[in-house]
């Protein structure tokens, strides 16, 4: 699948021209004049969709009007059935492909749901904020016909190995630092926009979500049998960008894509909706083994701090082979725009920094470019509480309920991550058997082959010079 | 005594507003949990009907909404008293409605809108009123009045903050206020009179 669309939209006939998209927007990509329909430069969009969630511009429903309704959902690649109002920002959806090649029986399905879908597809469903929902997430899924329901926290543990082994080589080395995190593809295409000259800063570690693809093509396929240019592989994502990244050029494995769709959470919510099921009174049912074991390590992924913590719990136990005293890492928890730490791992005092909202990443990059930036390891999330806050979530209708719905996302996270028996990533026995049966070593040539990737610079010539 | 304690009502500023319509959006959503609206966009299933309308002309956005006028109006054109002042709010009594319209002309600020019914996620249908469509007879939806009630039934559990209308609280630039006459025209004398 190729996205030549920009993704994120602003549809002129709704559009008011209030500039609240603009207020939120971190990179100041939404242009245009007040009282006027806004425009989106796509170059500088990094396509996180915070203008999609703040947008309140909607259009009137009336009988003149359902016609054009029934025109604009399939323009905006949603259900025909869709009863929610259509907003002037919006994201570009993909649902319908999704649907028809859910119907097809020749079809091997995957799907991988991240961190952030399972404590906010509920809200969809009017149960609330916080609810927290893996076991009916995975039953809805198997309903709708997926043939292995299968995890993107598997990949955050796989994650955590290499990104962890290549910060502990750069750290020993000297090399390359500070390192970020290459998660968060809107953060990764910022970088690649407006500091290009930095993006060796960068880990090479693919996001979760491609590592997840890869290994369905590859270790997948061999466990199940089946030809990786068979399997049609769907990711659910809190995240409209997600839609750009897995249309990445590199993002292919042996020659098939590693993920062929994106959808969102409210995407999947359609279509458990216009499939009739009945998600509040679904049974609670396992995620398919062994792509689909995670740790609580990999579950906090879907928040600010998480990639950081989960890092911190395996690294120092790489570093020092000895157990970490204190599994909740509350120094990386936390809203503040940007956090940092000195973390004592043996001889070492690891210094590092998280930033939430990509507005405070600028700073941090013009000391990178100056060479002043004291840290060793920098997470940046681009949107304000990290996936949970995502430009893919569930929508608010009411602005003034956005903390406590970002709050009680966030401890639903943590709450999974406590309840899980292993909750260091080094400790998943399906990763253990990864890295035995197939992998070998993090950043070994298996690894290096499907888990990394390399960046492109972005600039436009003229802000180059 | 013959002063009245006038009515509080909800007004906007016309070189505030920037015409979001996040005030209609939550003046929706406060009013439908009868209908399964809950906190998220993807809970909503009928129309957006909202008791306030924010108007465009060439040089403004504007919210209109009811005064709710101490003569009320819209409840002596009211045939069947189904309009009536509790607790200082002008209040539509939506089942007793017969959807007539005589509100809808009678207020001077065209606060008052018809819209079908709903209940349950779906059209409230007339029990006898029969129209064609599509070659068959199918009972006719009901069509009732709606306006702002100052969000006297909402429940203010999530975030709230007090008493204040959901316009009030999410109008992002403070452009909408609930004003209380009786106060404001006190602080104006009393502002007056230390000029003189």
């Amino acid at each position: 699948m190729s996205y030549k669309d920009p993704i994120i939209h602003i549809d002129e006939q709704l559009c008011t021209g209030c500039r609240r998209c603009a207020a939120v927007c971190p990179v100041d990509a939404i242009i245009g004049e007040p009282g006027h329909p806004q425009t989106i430069d796509a170059h500088r969009c990094v396509v996180c969709g915070q203008c999609v969630q703040i947008c309140t511009a909607y259009a009137a429903d009336n009988e003149s009007t359902t016609a054009l309704r029934a025109v604009k959902l399939q323009e905006r690649g949603q259900l025909p059935n869709v009863r929610e109002p259509l907003f002037a920002a919006y994201s570009s959806g993909d649902i319908q492909k999704v649907k028809a090649v859910l119907a097809d029986p020749k079809r091997f399905k995957v799907v991988q749901c991240a961190p952030a879908i399972r404590v906010s597809l509920a809200e969809e469903f009017g149960l609330p904020f916080g609810t927290l929902t893996p076991g009916k997430m995975a039953a809805a899924l198997r309903r709708l016909k997926f043939d292995r329901i299968y995890d993107t926290n598997f990949a955050a543990d796989v994650t955590i190995m290499e990104e962890g082994s290549e910060l502990i080589g750069r750290v020993m080395s000297g090399e390359r630092l500070p390192m970020f995190t290459s998660c968060c593809p809107a953060w990764v295409k910022h970088a690649e926009t407006v500091a290009p000259e930095l993006l060796e800063h960068l880990s090479s570690c693919k996001s979760p979500m491609q590592m997840a693809g890869a290994l369905f093509k590859t270790y997948g396929a061999e466990l199940d049998g089946i030809a990786p240019s068979d399997i049609f592989s769907v990711a659910v994502m809190p995240c409209t960008c997600k839609k750009f990244e897995c249309s990445r050029e590199e993002m292919s494995v042996n020659g098939c894509r590693e993920v062929d769709v994106v959808i969102t959470t409210r995407e999947l919510a359609s279509l458990i909706k216009d499939q009739g099921i009945d998600f509040i009174h679904l049974p609670d049912e396992p995620f398919d083994s062994p792509l689909g074991k995670y740790s609580g390590a990999g579950s906090i992924f879907g928040v600010t701090g998480g990639v950081m913590e989960a890092a911190i719990r395996t690294g120092y136990e790489l570093i020092t082979h000895e157990q970490i005293p204190n599994l909740q890492l509350d120094f990386v928890r936390g809203e503040e725009g940007i956090r940092t730490a000195e973390v004592q791992i043996g001889e070492l005092e690891l210094k590092v920094a998280v930033v939430a909202g990509l507005k405070y990443v600028d700073a941090v990059l013009a000391k990178v470019a100056e060479g002043t930036c004291p840290y060793h390891f920098i997470e940046v999330m681009a949107c304000p509480e990290g996936c949970v806050s995502g430009g893919g979530q569930p929508k608010l209708l009411l602005e003034t309920q956005r903390k406590i719905a970002y709050q009680a996302r966030k401890s639903a996270v943590y709450r999974h991550d406590s309840h899980q028996k292993v909750r260091k990533s080094h400790e998943n026995p399906d990763i253990i058997k990864l890295y035995k049966d197939f992998l070998g070593e993090p950043l070994g040539h298996t690894s290096h082959h499907l888990l990394h990737t390399k960046f492109v610079d972005r600039s436009l010539k003229e802000e180059m010079s | 005594m013959n002063n009245v304690q006038p009515s509080p009502f909800v007004i906007a500023e016309a070189g505030k507003c920037i015409g979001c319509k996040a005030c209609e959006l939550a003046c929706f959503a406060v009013h439908n949990d009868h209908n399964g609206v809950v906190a998220a966009v993807g809970t909503v299933t009928v129309p957006v009907i909202p008791r306030l309308h924010v108007i465009r002309t060439e040089s403004f956005t504007l919210p209109v909404q009811c005064r709710q006028c101490e003569n009320a109006p819209c409840a002596e054109a009211c045939p069947v008293q189904a309009i009536r002042r509790e607790e200082g709010t002008i209040v539509i009594h939506e089942e007793s409605c017969i959807g007539c319209k005589g509100c809808a002309m009678a207020c001077p600020f065209g606060a008052i809108s018809l819209y079908k019914a709903y209940s349950n996620g779906k059209v409230v249908p007339q029990i006898q009123l029969k129209e064609r469509q599509h070659s068959a007879m199918v009972r006719s939806a009901k069509v009732i009045a709606y306006k702002c009630d100052l969000c006297r039934t909402r429940d203010h559990k999530d975030g709230a903050m007090g008493n204040v209308p959901a316009c009030v609280e999410v109008c992002p630039v403070e452009a909408l206020s609930l004003v209380h006459p009786d106060t404001s025209v006190s602080r104006s004398r009393t502002a007056a009179a230390m000029r003189l």
